[in-house]
């Protein structure tokens, strides 16, 4: 991450606690118009995490999801909010074995990544993503039961991706009121393949 | 007559209560139903209409809901979407001497808004088991006697479903079945060829097509978005909120007061009659007799136990027309120990739209005709085939762009199926009262201890091996046998609890539901089930009900009440 951005964060973090911590994205970005802060910096910076509080913790998840399901002409997982409900999912919906195993992962993770090379963040986009898919190709190779880490976060993210709106309406046919049942359809005959259920 | 005096009192408002309500209040009856829950109209549920984004935690439960429901989230059933129709287990304790799943929807409605709308009939081999196989006690009732009743009540609740003529599961008044989709379609076939076992559409309380009566105004066709336990707006599946509740409320002779805990029948020793019942405010605490001719429990199987029992005399020491000693006894289920799985090649050019509230069923096949094996009973199955969805994408370290392009193509076909047994009754199955253990009402708490036993052991074996012999034979690949770890209410259907009977001394209801020691009491909620066969019981509890409340205003008329 440039030194911009994380200038740019900090401050819109101040900017967050200072009205209180409560304060609305709408709002925060009315104030944060003359920072020209435009990006995704500025949703991640005005959430404040639940779960995942120390340092980093909140970036490498975020960095993570979105390698999996990256923006392209389609949403990626920070457009449809992923890493928010990950922190929310780990805070108020898993035990807390699952909880401690995610943040030791995470550690050993970022540790990794610090020893085979440069941290995790400050890593080129493309080795950010080789890192991901050689730590998910390894964790499919060993003993997944508990699940490893890389393979909760890629859980988690898939589950918040397939449970938002863009997600959802992005890549499947997505009918709130089918009114009938047809129980053999050709792909073809489909607007999307992939029908909701 | 007093504000506090009805011609009957029906105590509960789900499945069964509904249909007493109704049939009561249609036939002039002042009848006041008690429900100790909150209130619940249609078409108001909170959740039903609802779109996936706007559940929390993708509608994941919290640890915080889990806390205050360890029971009910154990199961796996409650759910964002639904679990305020799930009690909390906290303020509703009970005892579990073995573990027991005793899932509750404490609400105007009860569980008829969540169950899952499965509806068969039981057939002659069900009504005559016990008396031929010398188990529990004969039923006093025959198929041929509850027919009728059968087409009553699935003509106004609306059953879909396929005509098949099997001697073991009785057809009914159906309306059009839903699709098989392509695949099931293909397992159907193959099974009738390879092992000559039917494959039917399950058999559902959805509303496939228009009422062929004009009673419900308040209820349209299902619109295929499987989200009925939430409550439908629609009215497309049956419960008593969309159903029968309103035909009793048009009647103006229905009375109905939520929040009402009934904890005890009222008994006049001179008159050898029930007067009423005792009731404590849920919300206020505050206690209330209330009068009637007649009174029906339909407060499930053990709720109405629960009362009964409570309900002691110097005639009924033991509980209420427990004078055979088996009130709380004989608690039946569904045993669920598992079943099988496969995935299908082929048919990817192929899916479905719309989304299908049920599935397919595999009716008992053992123990049926030529067929012995070395237990008693049978067993069937609910399955369906799908396309994988993004779950198989979890085990995966597809990425990016690639992992992008496999989002907009169905996954491979896979099918699956579960077995529900039929339980036998035991005796040693059984509720009963702890008088030193209290609730929040001061009210004592139920203790429950039923278990399966050396039959339903026996039958577990055919119930999972068979499941994968079928989708083995069937010629598809990675058949996986599920063995899940199944007690006792799982099936959310337990019943038994006063079973009827012809002999006084073995039974506690009579063939028309009622209390063979005091006749203006009548049970029709899954307590009087003498055998459970292994077909989902709802169906049944509505023909029972109705039948006992036809009788119950003959009798009444007569002036034998």
């Amino acid at each position: 991450m440039s030194d911009e951005m994380m200038q740019r964060r900090v401050l819109l973090r101040r900017v967050a606690w200072m009205l209180g911590g409560a304060v609305s994205a709408p709002a925060a970005l009315a104030i944060l118009q003359g920072c020209s802060a435009k990006d995704a910096a500025v949703s991640a910076a005005v959430f404040k995490p639940k779960f995942l509080t120390a340092p980093s913790q909140m970036d490498i998840v975020a960095e993570i999801a979105d390698i999996i399901i990256p923006k392209t002409d389609t949403s990626g997982a920070k457009d449809a909010g992923v890493p928010a409900f990950i922190d929310l999912v780990l805070a108020d919906v898993y035990p807390k074995d699952a909880q401690q195993r995610f943040t030791a992962g995470l550690q050993e993770f970022a540790a990794m990544a610090s020893t085979s090379g440069s941290p995790f963040l400050e890593r080129e986009p493309a080795q950010r993503a080789a890192f991901v898919k050689q730590s998910l190709e390894k964790a499919l190779e060993g003993e997944r039961n508990p699940k490893p880490f890389i393979l909760m976060a890629r859980e988690l993210t898939l589950l918040g991706f397939f449970t938002s709106k863009v997600g959802i309406t992005e890549n499947m046919e997505y009918v709130a009121v089918p009114t009938a049942y047809h129980g053999c359809v050709p792909l073809s005959q489909m607007k999307k393949h992939v029908y909701w259920e | 007559m007093d504000t506090n005096s009805f011609d009957a009192i029906v105590v509960g408002s789900g499945m069964s209560g509904g249909w007493a309500a109704k049939e009561l209040t249609e036939k002039g009856l002042k009848t006041l139903v008690l429900e100790r829950g909150r209130m619940v109209r249609h078409p108001d549920y909170p959740t039903a209409t609802k779109d996936p984004w706007d559940l929390p935690y993708g509608n994941r439960i919290t640890q915080e809901t889990r806390q205050r429901k360890p029971v009910q989230t154990r199961t796996g059933y409650p759910t964002p979407a639904n679990q305020h129709w799930f009690v909390d287990d906290l303020d509703n304790p009970y005892v579990e001497e073995q573990p027991f799943d005793w899932l509750r929807g404490y609400h105007v409605g009860g569980r008829s808004l969540m169950w899952a709308r499965q509806s068969y009939r039981f057939g002659p081999l069900d009504f005559e088991a016990n008396a031929k196989e010398g188990v529990g006690v004969p039923w006093p009732v025959t198929y041929d006697e509850i027919a009728p009743w059968y087409d009553k009540v699935e003509i106004f609740a609306g059953i879909s479903g396929s005509v098949e003529g099997l001697y073991q599961l009785p057809d009914g008044k159906f309306l059009p079945p839903h699709d098989l989709n392509c695949v099931e379609v293909d397992f159907k076939k193959r099974l009738d060829e390879k092992l000559g076992r039917k494959l039917i559409i399950g058999r559902c309380a959805n509303l496939t097509a228009p009422l062929t009566h004009n009673e419900s105004p308040q209820r349209g066709t299902c619109q295929s978005r499987n989200l009925c336990i939430r409550g439908c707006p629609f009215g497309g599946y049956f419960s008593s909120v969309s159903a029968t509740l309103p035909s009793a409320e048009r009647t103006g002779n229905m009375t109905l007061l939520p929040n009402q805990i009934v904890y005890e029948l009222i008994y006049d020793n001179d008159k050898g009659k029930a007067t009423g019942v005792r009731v404590l405010d849920a919300e206020t605490g505050k206690q209330t007799d209330y009068f009637a001719k007649i009174v029906f429990l339909c407060a499930s199987a053990l709720g109405s136990a629960y009362i009964m029992l409570n309900s002691t005399s110097s005639r009924f020491p033991n509980g209420f027309g427990n004078d055979s000693g088996e009130l709380g006894c004989n608690i039946m289920d569904h045993n669920k120990p598992g079943g099988s799985n496969a995935s299908v090649e082929g048919y990817l050019d192929v899916a479905y739209t719309g989304r299908r509230p049920n599935g397919f069923y595999i009716p008992r096949y053992r123990n049926v005709g030529k067929d012995k094996r070395g237990y008693l009973r049978g067993f069937g199955y609910q399955g369906r085939a799908a396309r994988a969805g993004y779950g198989r994408f979890n085990d995966s370290a597809a990425i990016g762009e690639d992992l992008k392009k496999e989002f907009l193509e169905p996954g491979p076909w896979n099918v699956g199926m579960t077995a529900f047994g039929e339980i036998l009754p035991y005796h040693e199955n059984h509720a009963r009262l702890d008088r030193d253990r209290k609730d929040k009402h001061g009210l004592p708490l139920l203790v429950v201890n039923a278990v399966v036993r050396d039959n339903e052991r026996k039958m577990e074996e055919d119930m999972r091996n068979d499941a994968a012999e079928m989708l083995e034979a069937a010629g598809y690949k990675n058949v996986k046998v599920n063995s899940d770890n199944y007690h006792v209410g799982n099936s959310i259907h337990e019943s038994g609890t006063a079973r009827m009977g012809s002999d006084p001394k073995k039974s506690v209801l009579n063939k028309f539901n009622q209390v063979h020691a005091c006749k203006n009491v009548f049970v029709t909620d899954g307590s009087f089930m003498p055998s459970f066969g292994c077909q989902n019981p709802s169906l049944s509890y509505m023909a029972f009900t109705a039948r006992a409340a036809d009788h119950a205003v003959g009798e009444l008329k007569k002036g034998n009440l």
